[in-house]
């Protein structure tokens, strides 16, 4: 196995991971701000671990370009999702 | 099977605590539970359309950022307002 076999590997490994615990957290907690908490953490770390994995594999091309927009995207768009999120739970418990 | 479809496939089987969270707890929870859901099936596509080596099918990925994006403000919006 090469160091790139490796790296990409390793890179993959870490952001399924992640994304999983962030799975756990949500059935764990019980809370839905804790849930939220999870939920955010989910679009911030492993979207750009999967996005410099293709960017190893295919190097700055259209399918490592695309990865990293994609993390980009999740990484803004995850923060407005909250907030419209722990706004509802807000008015509901108002 | 190679890396990229392994990632893949753990992470669709990461959409069940989702399912679970969707059918067992409060609305506002599944609202939450589809939040990571989205997530997950985006991050699955790329893994996918570079595992099955179709840089094409990338775009699909790019699209589903944004449709899940604007799928669930809609659905916080209207819980807001009627739920």
């Amino acid at each position: 196995m090469s160091a790139h076999d490796l790296a990409i590997d390793v890179l993959i490994g870490a952001a399924v991971a992640g994304e999983l615990l962030c799975c756990v957290g949500l059935v764990v907690m019980r809370d839905v701000y804790d849930r939220l908490h999870y939920a955010m953490a989910a679009t911030a770390v492993p979207p750009f671990l999967i996005a410099a994995a293709v960017v190893v594999e295919e190097d700055w091309t259209q399918p490592g370009i695309n990865a990293f927009l994609i993390a980009v995207a999740l990484f803004v768009v995850g923060p407005v999702i909250a907030h419209a999120t722990a706004r509802v739970v807000r008015t509901r418990r108002a | 099977m190679n890396v990229w479809l392994w990632g893949a496939t753990a992470l669709l089987a990461g959409m069940l605590p989702c399912g679970w969270l969707a059918v067992r707890a409060s609305r506002v929870d599944a609202l939450v539970g589809l939040q990571v859901a989205g997530t997950l099936s985006t991050l699955a596509l790329v893994l996918l359309a570079e595992g099955f080596h179709r840089s094409s099918y990338m775009g699909v990925a790019v699209a589903s950022v944004f449709a899940s994006f604007v799928g669930i403000l809609l659905i916080a919006r209207f819980m807001g307002r009627h739920v």
